[in-house]
């Protein structure tokens, strides 16, 4: 499918060699709503919560994050941001493939410093799918390449699509549902926001709903 | 159009073939283990299939992916074990008995050898290795150096000497990523000074072998506690 159909008129290109990145309403209006989170995100203080377990016993029951951990969170949350936005104007198919990994190893390192074991537990598997997700994913963007000669979305997207192709993008769906930990992969992922600290967690999932609509939009672009 | 032998076309499906059957019976041992080092390890081999399928494009643009791709499955290994430290550290800091009665031992089971050579060898044999993999430098020096610090570690167990050295090690990682990345992107900054970044990346290299038998360590010990 052409770019332009899905995305609406096309407001210019920036060539960068070979990478040739494309600029669309549709794109952009992804890229600046990230952006716009993040620059949220890096204003914001984080919040304190109370646990509900704890409402009994009388007791001082909230659950702050110290300073140390809230810094560390804020930094990789606004490169989470910012990883995610790269990968909504990125007109590079292995690009966005990389984006997306770095957004997995980053919601990663937003929860690694808390003090939930559950939750780290759930980081762990999360970790596991993601990486074994990155098989397909890579493998996937990998045989497109070797099919079509090229890795230009805008190239690809005036192609007719082979065989070949069609299990390229097969395999990359596969990768982006268990890097983006949903469908078959959701509970270690859903389990692992379950931590205070709200305004960086909620990038975490942000960042995944995100690409998920970018993927459809590249899944679309390469095999129609 | 460039020329390309046809020898180097037919590989591409056996080399596809492979890379995707080396995942599937690395997801496959994942499913059938159990302890956590070992799924970890394992992980590791389904990101190496992921570098077979790509690297089996076999041009100079798939040359350019390969080296993106080897960074971010490292980068995810390291997230992962730092997770895995981070998790063992929180349950140590709620029951702080379990670190003293269990861990700081590579051996939970007795070890004892009564020999003259144990005490006085190992500690020049260590040196002599780290000093020969610090020379070689590289993946090659950093298992070289690493089996000289375990050889260390093991030596002191063996004479009844507390082992902490290994808690340390883990942290050294970050540092030598660091030193990588550094002589990574002065390669492209500054071309001139290629033999610099060179030494940069291989002492990073370094570092980050000879760690990484050190964090294998640690989390040996504390599956083996488990059970």
């Amino acid at each position: 499918m052409d770019f332009v159909t899905l995305g609406g008129n096309l407001l210019g290109t920036i060539p960068l060699g070979d990478i040739v990145l494309y600029l669309t309403p549709f794109n952009l209006f992804l890229f600046a709503v990230l952006l716009g989170f993040t620059a949220l995100i890096a204003i914001s203080k984080p919040e304190t919560q109370v646990e509900a377990s704890k409402f009994n016993t009388l007791g001082v029951a909230e659950v702050k994050v110290d300073e140390k951990e809230f810094k560390q969170r804020r930094f990789l949350s606004v490169i989470c941001g910012i990883a995610s936005a790269g990968a909504m104007i990125t007109g590079d198919l292995f690009n966005f493939t990389l984006f997306m990994a770095l957004v997995g190893i980053l919601n990663i390192g937003i929860v690694s410093a808390v003090k939930q074991t559950s939750v780290l537990n759930s980081a762990f598997n999360y970790g596991l799918i993601a990486m074994m997700c990155s098989l397909p994913l890579f493998g996937g963007a990998a045989i497109i390449l070797a099919a079509t000669g090229t890795l230009s979305l805008a190239v690809l997207s005036q192609m007719p699509a082979s065989p070949m192709v069609v299990f390229g993008a097969i395999l990359m769906l596969i990768g982006i549902l268990g890097e983006s930990g949903v469908a078959p992969f959701f509970a270690s992922k859903a389990e692992m926001f379950r931590t205070p600290g709200s305004p960086f967690i909620v990038i975490i999932h942000l960042s995944s709903l995100f690409i998920i609509v970018r993927a459809v939009e590249i899944l679309l672009l390469v095999l129609w | 159009m460039l020329y390309v032998p046809q020898e180097f076309i037919s590989m591409y499906l056996p080399a596809i073939y492979a890379g995707l059957i080396i995942g599937f019976i690395g997801t496959m041992a994942i499913a059938m283990k159990r302890e956590e080092i070992h799924i970890l390890i394992l992980t590791d081999i389904v990101g190496l299939a992921m570098i077979f399928v790509v690297s089996a494009v076999g041009t100079d643009l798939a040359e350019a992916l390969i080296l993106p791709g080897l960074v971010v499955e490292l980068a995810e290994t390291l997230a992962i074990s730092e997770i895995l430290i981070t998790r063992e550290m929180r349950k140590i800091e709620q029951d702080p008995r379990a670190n003293l009665t269990k861990s700081s031992s590579m051996f939970p089971q007795a070890f004892s050898l009564d020999m003259e050579i144990m005490t006085t060898a190992p500690n020049f044999i260590a040196l002599v290795l780290i000093a020969y993999g610090i020379f070689l430098t590289g993946f090659t020096g950093g298992a070289v150096a690493g089996g000289g610090i375990v050889l260390y570690a093991i030596s002191k167990k063996a004479r009844g000497l507390p082992v902490l050295m290994l808690d340390g090690i883990a942290g050294v990682s970050g540092i030598a990523w660091c030193i990588w990345i550094i002589g990574f992107l002065l390669f492209f900054v500054a071309p001139q000074y290629w033999l610099l970044s060179l030494f940069l990346a291989a002492c990073g290299l370094l570092l980050k072998v000879a760690s990484k038998v050190g964090l294998i360590g640690l989390l040996m010990r504390e599956d083996i506690d488990k059970e």
